[in-house]
Parts: structure tokens; sequence; C-alpha cells
């Protein structure tokens, strides 16, 4: 029973995922305006460092890479951290290497950490360098 | 270095994708508890680790149900709106 339920999850799982990828694919954000709009700019009027991430999906999903990341530059930053887990994680159990996980290092945390509030600070700046930043 | 506890899990994936995916700033909370897990863990403070990951897991769990909820409030309200509007031939 508990392994059927958890087949019919993750089929509902993949159905949903293809279903909100195929939203972001065939409306465009700057377009169309269903898709929720930052509550913190919308309240605040300052960017968030996710701000952008919607116009990006829409981009990549039509194989605009430069495009994409012009939304939203962190986007890179986590497709670095999830592909080096990934890295990680099958050395260690399918080549039963002994990989050490940099990012179980406090050192490379908080530079994550850095990265993040600087970019959240920079984006805001409505000065020429930085507005390459801006969603 | 003797009966070192296993580490934590920091939950940092989770936390830059709260931040990153959605907009809450949460997020950001998530990247500091992750960021103590390491660094706890590192001074061999472990029930401090430990306790770090568990807020780290809960402020990014915070922000992924936060954002996905407005997302599918958004997307039904709007999206209701939008498919009148294109019936009535706009």
């Amino acid at each position: 029973m508990g392994i059927k339920l958890n087949i019919y999850l993750k089929i509902i799982g993949v159905i949903v995922v293809l279903g909100v990828l195929s939203l972001y694919f065939f409306l465009d954000p700057t377009k169309i305006a269903i898709f929720p709009r930052c509550p913190f700019y919308s309240l605040t009027g300052i960017y968030c460092p996710g701000c952008g991430s919607q116009r990006a999906a829409h981009q990549f999903l039509h194989g605009h890479f430069i495009e994409g990341f012009k939304h939203n530059f962190l986007i890179g930053l986590l497709a670095l951290v999830l592909g080096y887990q990934l890295f990680v994680f099958v050395m260690n159990t399918f080549y039963n290497k002994q990989v050490y996980n940099l990012l179980h290092s406090s050192k490379v945390t908080f530079g994550i950490l850095i990265i993040i509030i600087l970019f959240w600070i920079l984006r805001n700046i409505n000065a020429f360098p930085f507005t390459i930043l801006a969603p | 270095m003797e009966n070192k506890p296993s580490r934590p899990n920091s939950y940092l994936a989770l936390a830059i994708i709260s931040t990153v995916l959605c907009c809450l700033p949460t997020g950001i909370v998530s990247i500091i508890y992750a960021t103590k897990v390491n660094s706890h863990y590192e001074d061999g403070n472990y029930a401090e680790a430990e306790r770090a990951s568990k807020n780290a897991k809960t402020w990014g769990i915070v922000s992924i149900v936060g954002g996905v909820l407005v997302w599918v409030l958004s997307v039904i309200l709007f999206g209701a709106a939008f498919l009148a509007a294109v019936e009535s031939g706009y």
C-alpha cells in the first residue's frame, strides 16, 4: 500500500511540475499578469534576491540563457550549488569516492550568504553598473 | 575527535532554492541558519548545530510553502480573470 501511494504521489508531482513549466513556457510573465508579483517588492518597492526569477524561467525554457541570467544572476549560483551537490552525491554513492563536500565548510556557506546579501543590496542601487543586476 | 556525532544537514540547497525561486526573504534567514550549522559543527557545538539545522529546515519550508501559496492564489485569481478576458474577446 505504502509503495503504491508513493508512486501515485510521484506521478502527481511530475504532472504538477510539467504543468507549471508549461505555464512558464507559454505565458510571458512580462505580458500576462497571472503570476504573482514579488510580495516583498509590492510592499516595500525594494527588489528582493529572488525578483526576476519568473521572467528568467520563461527565458530559460525558451533556450535564451543569457536573457534569463540578466533577470536574475543568482540562478547561476543556484545551478552551481545544485550541480555541485549532485556531483558529490554521485561520486560518493556510485563511485565509492570520499569527496569532501565544500558546502560543509562554514567559510563556503558564509561566502554564499555574503554573495546573496551583496547582490540584494547592489541590485537596488539605481546607478549604471548596478542596474545590470536589477531584474 | 572520538565519538563525533554525524554532521546535521544544513539544508543549504533548500535555503538557496527558497531565496531565489520564491520572493520571500525568509529564505535568507534559512541561509543564516545553514551557515550556523556548519560553524557550530566545526567548533564542536554539536547540540547548537543540531538546533540550527532544525531552524534552517523550518525557515526553508516556511518560505517554500509561503511562496507556493502566494503562487497558487495568484494563478487561480488572475488566471480566472485572464480566461474571462479571453472569452469576451480581448
